[in-house]
């Protein structure tokens, strides 16, 4: 048949739409998608920890100072942090996309401009978590790996939160040690994420307004009267005269239930507040310490063993 | 009475022993003597250079210098306040560093030319102050302090503002309040560092008549540094002078106010009359250059 | 104002008089900031009645030594404008206190806080001396240079350590009454070291009037001013290092206090010595309490440093220009 006119501006028409529709087909390119090699940043302790445990271990080119789980990131380079990030080594790392959480927002569009995709994520609460693992999964063309991840959180959620179903809901206070010279100490307030991890381990925040993280002082802490109180002492508040040294200041207010009945916990464990793959061990460790007959119970043994226990290769 | 050493100009005896005058005789020795002192600030040359004086008790005696002649050095050596890197001080006989400071302040009392009036204190505050060397540790004051407080006021005839600020008053006035806080502190011996200094001619003889009535009703010894050697000479009992760190003369005023020996002292001619009404020498300056010299 | 004999029985009965003042507004200070009549049962209310009480102690001991320190200062410097945080005693004290909470135990905060202080005084007193006599103009010249070299000193120590610790450090500075958990030993030292302060300046009380008026007169009159200096200093920065350690850096009550006091009692320190210790100790328990009053109503946490610098800072001001041009005229 002849090529008129017609079908030409037919042609061209279809191949216009066809190349729109292309550009239109995600939010922005996605490089795992078009397989472009996937050249990950991380700037953020938890998504670092989300990556790997999403099997994208080999894929992150450059993290922040603070990533340090796991053991396997250690040998990634690290550039900084969002507060001073060290330009010179991202460009040489040549990431093709990072992940960060951060409320600054010269930071991503400092990426930006270095033709870094940048995906800004939120954890503040249990949600919004759990969201960023999906984003993670899209932006990286690595969709079945976070559902899978995504799949082992809840189960394990779920199982803390069916062996505390029954029990009593204690007020619990979750604070970190004090502070030299400082007469406040640092709570979970309502709506934030260890607040959640609370909710899962069948307690009740003895804090009772939404806060980010309230500093309050001992007066509050006799008006609030907590009936457990869990200090979180990680770092140089870890070692076991540190520990001594905050349960003797504990036991100054007799008049705390908590203190009372001998319910001031000191846990040293690290990823309590960090929100990421390890909720479920830190949801089951705040259940058994809450609910203490609860321990040993053979009944929250977690549906998968750790997703981070196996090492991961790294390619170069 | 005055003695000097190492100087040939000798009061009216000879080099040994001293030649009676009017007034008490030594009993043991001066009052207070000074033997070759020689101190310097810091490294710099001595200010005081091997000087040799004595002091007669109840006696009111003058030491008059050329500026740097060191007198303002020489009273605060006397009171104490800076140590001689050599020579020695006697009070009463006995060396001024065996006094215990406290006994030292019961004696002897410094009326020093410049006053800090800060913080504002009242007059009476500030010659009570004088009573510290007889208070206790906590400064507690007795009735007996008050009492001589109130006499050093009267003596002085600053009662009237007794409870004005120190700062209110005028230079003649302070003057006088410092001279009363002196006062308060009954000493036997009195240095003053030109007490006179910016004062009128009437507050200047009202002062030294409060100092030579000391003397003589009270039986005090007065040592008062002076610029004006005719204001020493009227009332002075015995004159101290000072050149270079030494003393060039000694002893009443007709002996020391002689051009001979005040011309190579000061650096200049002078001559010397007397004053007809008081029998006392006076000094006429006579520089070089037409004086009289009146502007057309 | 006439001026009254100053005998043993009146200070017996001025020292009655300012424990019973302070204990009143301790009291009140225990009371309303505890809010003890409004706990349920009677266990919160003693916890709350102890951790009250330990506050307000902090800060009479705090707020004692302080006043005492910054009275001796400007007897010492003659200068009106003097007191430890404006020389940078307090400064160098925090300076000693932060590096030994940072790099060493906290065991050491006391001492390094002392030598910090002490250091500070020796530094600023041999530059503001020239022929034995103290620069007013000096004096305040090295003590706002000290205190600049200290801040940038802390500010690079916090660069190096980590964004909790860095947080942790800032708190401090804004001065602290209280901690969370006891520490009575400390305020148990801080607080006899007030008093041994108070006994001491209270002997060279006559002393400090005498210096007052002049040196050469002091000297005179039986003051040994060399060694007064000495004594003086070494205590004010001795107890300063001490509150520091305690409190954190806590400023403008060394000036405050005295002022105040001179202008009801006038200049002679046998009176302000004693009426220091009460006066300061009720000072900062009243400041502590306007702080604790001021969270109570719902608003963020107001360290005390920051309101004693927000009350400081203008009366320093007023301070300066009443009493600078007399000072000026003065020496």
């Amino acid at each position: 048949m002849r090529v008129s006119v017609f079908h030409l501006v037919l042609l061209a028409g279809l191949a216009a739409i066809g190349a729109t529709g292309c550009t239109d087909a995600a939010p922005s390119a996605t490089p795992g998608a078009e397989g472009k090699p996937l050249r990950i940043l991380s700037l953020t302790p938890n998504v670092t920890e989300i990556l790997f445990a999403m099997g994208l271990g080999d894929r992150v080119v450059g993290r922040s100072n603070y990533c340090t789980y796991p053991p396997e990131a250690a040998s990634v380079p690290a550039v900084g942090d969002t507060l001073q990030l060290n330009l010179q080594e991202v460009i040489r790392l040549q990431p093709t996309i990072a992940f960060l959480i951060t409320r600054r927002t010269e930071v991503p569009r400092r990426l930006e401009g270095l033709g870094v995709r940048t995906v800004p994520l939120e954890s503040d609460r249990m949600d919004q978590m759990l969201q960023a693992i999906r984003t993670i999964g899209l932006e990286t063309g690595r969709a079945d790996a976070a559902q899978a991840l995504l799949a082992r959180l809840r189960a394990d959620l779920e199982a803390v939160r069916g062996r505390v179903a029954g029990l009593p809901r204690a007020k619990v206070l979750f604070a970190f040690p004090m502070t030299v010279g400082s007469a406040r100490i640092m709570v979970a307030g309502r709506g934030t994420f260890v607040d959640d991890l609370l909710g899962v381990a069948g307690a009740e925040n003895a804090y009772p307004e939404a806060a980010d993280w309230p500093s309050i002082g001992p007066q509050q802490v006799v008006a609030l009267a907590p009936q457990v109180v869990i200090i979180n002492a990680t770092g140089e508040d870890a070692p076991p005269d540190r520990a001594e040294a905050i349960r003797r200041a504990w036991d100054s207010l007799p008049s705390v239930p908590a203190v009372a009945a001998g319910r001031v916990h000191v846990l040293t464990e690290a990823y309590l507040t960090i929100p990421g793959p390890r909720i479920g061990q830190a949801a089951r460790l705040l259940a058994e310490t809450i609910h203490p007959d609860v321990k040993g119970s053979g009944a929250l043994r977690l549906k998968a063993p750790d997703p981070l226990a196996a090492p991961q290769e790294r390619k170069p | 009475m005055a003695q000097n050493g190492g100087n040939p100009v000798m009061p009216g005896g000879g080099p040994q022993g001293p030649a009676p005058v009017a007034g008490v005789p030594p009993a043991g020795g001066p009052y207070l003597a000074a033997r070759d002192i020689v101190f310097a600030y810091g490294r710099g040359t001595p200010v005081l250079n091997g000087l040799v004086m004595e002091v007669g008790r109840g006696r009111l005696v003058n030491i008059l210098g050329p500026n740097g002649s060191g007198k303002t050095t020489l009273l605060r050596v006397l009171v104490g306040l800076l140590r001689p890197s050599a020579g020695e001080i006697r009070l009463a006989g006995l060396r001024l560093g065996d006094y215990p400071r406290a006994a030292l302040a019961r004696r002897i009392a410094y009326v020093p030319q410049d006053t800090h009036s800060a913080l504002g204190f009242t007059v009476l505050e500030t010659v009570l102050m004088g009573r510290s060397p007889h208070t206790g540790a906590l400064g507690f004051e007795t009735s007996g302090d008050w009492l001589a407080a109130r006499e050093a006021l009267r003596m002085t005839d600053t009662e009237p503002f007794a409870e004005r600020g120190l700062d209110e008053l005028s230079g003649g006035e302070r003057q006088r309040v410092v001279i009363a806080r002196a006062l308060a502190q009954t000493p036997e011996l009195i240095l003053l560092d030109e007490p006179t200094a910016f004062l009128d001619i009437k507050h200047q003889h009202a002062i030294y008549g409060l100092l030579r009535r000391l003397v003589r009703e009270r039986g005090m010894t007065v040592v008062c540094v002076s610029h004006d050697l005719n204001l020493a000479a009227a009332y002075g009992d015995d004159l101290i002078l000072l050149d270079a760190g030494r003393v060039a003369a000694a002893g009443n005023p007709e002996q020391v106010l002689r051009p001979e020996i005040l011309s190579p002292v000061y650096d200049t001619p002078v001559e010397v009359r007397t004053d007809e009404t008081t029998g006392r020498p006076y000094v006429l300056p006579r520089p070089p250059g037409r004086l009289g010299d009146r502007a057309r | 104002m006439r001026v009254r004999p100053f005998t043993s029985r009146g200070y017996l009965v001025s020292l009655l008089v300012g424990l019973g003042a302070w204990g009143v507004v301790a009291a009140v200070a225990v009371g309303i900031g505890g809010r003890l009549w409004a706990w349920e049962s009677a266990a919160q209310m003693r916890d709350a009645l102890n951790l009250r009480l330990e506050a307000v102690l902090t800060a009479s001991v705090v707020g004692a030594a302080l006043a005492l320190a910054g009275l001796a200062f400007q007897a010492l410097l003659r200068n009106p404008l003097a007191e430890p945080y404006i020389l940078g005693v307090s400064g160098g004290a925090g300076l000693g206190f932060i590096l030994s909470y940072l790099f060493l135990s906290i065991f050491w905060a006391p001492l390094l806080g002392f030598a910090g202080a002490l250091a500070t005084v020796a530094i600023v007193y041999t530059v503001a001396q020239r022929r034995g006599r103290i620069e007013p103009y000096t004096l305040l010249l090295s003590g706002v240079i000290l205190n600049a070299f200290y801040g940038a000193a802390i500010m690079l120590l916090t660069a190096l350590v980590s964004p909790a610790k860095r947080g942790d450090i800032a708190v401090w500075m804004m001065g602290n009454i209280g901690a969370f958990g006891p520490q009575w030993e400390l305020v148990g030292v801080v607080g006899a070291m007030a008093v041994g302060a108070a006994a001491l300046f209270a002997v060279l009380a006559k002393g400090f009037n005498l210096v007052a008026v002049g040196e050469d007169a002091a000297g005179a009159m039986g003051v040994n001013v060399g060694r007064l200096r000495i004594v003086t200093f070494a205590a004010a920065s001795l107890v300063t290092g001490a509150s520091v350690t305690l409190a954190g850096p806590i400023g403008f009550v060394g000036l405050i206090c005295p002022h105040l006091l001179r202008m009801v009692l006038g200049p002679d320190h046998r009176r302000l010595v004693p009426a220091a210790l009460f006066f300061g100790a009720a000072f900062l328990v009243l400041a502590d309490l306007a702080a604790c009053l001021w969270e109570g109503a719902g608003n963020r946490a107001l360290p005390v440093g920051v309101l004693t610098a927000m009350c400081g800072g203008p009366f320093f001001i007023y301070l300066l220009r009443t009493r600078w041009r007399r000072t000026a005229e003065i020496q």
